[in-house]
């Protein structure tokens, strides 16, 4: 039973794990950096608290925990059989729920209930896993709380190497989207959970943003400063992720505006031309606070983040147009505010705007 | 004779205002509504389905089985469809789905389509005319990864079904739970 296996093992696991960790050196290190852009700092900037809470399905860029890796040839002792009575063999895509020092506590994400999916990200590869199975919890790994065992033809799907049942490491993890007639049309009886967003210092996205773009001007006040070529210098003080939306919004500055452009793309694609959402999710993807293949109108970030204005990024949004503040300056796909706002098309504009209408959305931590 | 006068003079006055009030205009609708907060109409017709059964659970199979099986660019035709072979809340539901998918842009362009099969309808003990019903769904999406490695799950709903005329069933009220 793998559950058997996580609790009796678990902490011989987190002290080997961290011995290799430490032993593979700046190899392992190397590697987990080069798949999760800083993964190492985001580690640091995260909590070790015991557990997380799940963002709603579908929200967000889901989340950095730490997760271990059991069962297979070179850990027999976990068995085959899964707490939730399922044959892992037969069942592959599972994970354990881990959490505490009994099976009661397994609860680390809340104690989600059995075939519950997830989808985990390892580097590119992502896979949606049930869970099947409960361990006991342990140390954080990489500062990051420990949640979730993998079992390890799960992990070996996702490229993680195969350690006799002894890799840790960070995986991200988020809620696939709800499924069903009765979700699609918005007609269940049960909304799907609010989103609890976790803690700012479990999850600052400051720190997990992709690496910077090259060439980003920079200057020395407390917001960016629009620049005579219509690009945006960002704040030396400003967090890493908002250093990165301006560099990703100065990659797409003067762009042409058309309804629908840049919709179907991938994120990091520099689109023809775009409209007021793909805009706004260029940026934030160039944050690292959208996934890559994210795309959705305006409307769909009414919910984005967190209400409220934020520190230094804050997004306007409607069901017809979706606009944005980073670091004090608008960005938006037309000058609204009127003559002396700046172009008329995708950019930078200097002066502010109307919000009457709009949601005030902001990201996390941001 | 001149109290008698009086009495008269009252008199006449009170019957030529009562008269005078009588004459009046009755109220707007619209100042009936002021009154009674309601706005006064014929009541609605009575719903009669397009499409009916000769039992409850043929009519909740059918209904079922169209609800969960469609794709975006069918949905909101099917759902138009559905909603003229029910009545009750039941329709205004559909309705409500048929307009929201029109121009659901996220369903559009993600390419998300629905299937699945009706496994069980079963009567809810103590509850006449209503009925569980158990399905199993798989989302699907051509434009988006979002659905990509998700199984086919169960759901449940509620079904409650009417009998438009004898032998003539039809649902009247439809509940997804989850």
């Amino acid at each position: 039973m793998g559950s058997r296996r996580t609790g009796g093992g678990v902490a011989a696991v987190g002290v080997i794990g961290a011995v290799i960790v430490a032993g593979l050196g700046a190899g392992l290190l190397a590697l987990l950096t080069s798949v999760f852009g800083k993964g190492s700092e985001c580690g640091a900037a995260a909590s070790p608290a015991a557990g997380i809470v799940l963002a709603a399905p579908n929200t967000g860029t889901g989340q950095l925990v730490g997760a271990t890796e059991y069962g297979g040839p070179g850990d027999p002792s976990s068995g085959v059989i899964g707490s939730s009575g399922a044959d892992l063999l037969e069942q592959p895509d599972s994970y354990a729920e881990l959490g505490g020092d009994t099976f009661q506590t397994a609860t680390a994400m809340g104690g989600l209930p059995y075939l519950t999916p997830l989808r985990i990200t390892w580097g590119a590869r992502s896979a949606i896993a049930y869970k099947r199975d409960i361990g006991l919890g342990g140390s954080s790994i990489d500062g990051l709380p420990r949640v979730l065992d993998l079992w390890w033809q799960l992990a070996g799907r996702l490229g993680i190497p195969y350690e006799d049942g002894l890799w840790s490491g960070p995986v991200r993890i988020q809620r696939p989207p709800d499924t069903g007639a009765g979700s699609l049309l918005d007609q269940t009886a049960e909304a799907t959970p609010a989103l609890v967003a976790p803690s700012t210092a479990d999850q600052d996205p400051a720190t997990c943003a992709p690496a910077a773009l090259a060439g980003v001007p920079i200057t020395t006040t407390d917001r960016a400063q629009l620049l005579p070529n219509g690009l945006a210098a960002a704040p030396a003080a400003a967090p890493l992720a908002v250093r990165e939306i301006i560099a990703a919004g100065n990659q797409i500055v003067g762009k042409p505006y058309v309804y629908g452009g840049g919709h179907g793309l991938a994120l990091s694609d520099v689109a023809p031309a775009y409209d007021c959402s793909s805009a706004v999710e260029h940026l934030l993807y160039g944050g690292g606070l959208l996934p890559l293949t994210y795309d959705a109108p305006s409307g769909t970030l009414e919910s984005f983040g967190q209400p409220g204005a934020g520190r230094w990024v804050t997004l306007y949004a409607s069901a017809d147009h979706v606009f944005m503040y980073v670091a004090g300056l608008r960005w938006d796909t037309h000058n609204a505010a009127g003559p002396g706002d700046g172009s008329t098309g995708i950019g930078w504009h200097p002066l502010i705007r109307s919000d009457a209408g709009f949601a005030a959305r902001h990201p996390v931590g941001l | 004779m001149t109290r008698l006068c009086l009495v008269l003079l009252i008199g006449a006055l009170v019957c030529a205002g009562c008269g005078g009030h009588a004459a009046r205009p009755a109220p707007s609708p619209v100042a009936r509504a002021d009154d009674t907060h309601e706005y006064p109409s014929a009541p609605p017709a009575p719903q009669t389905a397009t499409h009916v059964t000769s039992t409850a659970t043929e009519a909740i199979r059918a209904f079922v089985t169209a609800y969960i099986n469609w794709d975006a660019q069918t949905v909101s035709d099917d759902m138009r469809t559905l909603a003229a072979r029910s009545v009750g809340q039941a329709r205004a539901a559909m309705m409500l789905a048929a307009a929201q998918t029109t121009g659901d842009y996220e369903l559009q362009r993600g390419g998300i389509s629905n299937s699945g099969t009706v496994e069980a309808v079963a009567p809810l003990v103590g509850h006449d005319r209503e009925y569980v019903v158990v399905t199993r769904e798989s989302t699907r999406a051509t434009n988006t990864t979002a659905y990509q490695g998700l199984q086919p799950a169960w759901h449940v709903a509620l079904a409650t079904v009417a009998e438009q005329r004898a032998g003539e069933w039809v649902v009247s009220d439809w509940q997804p739970e989850n």
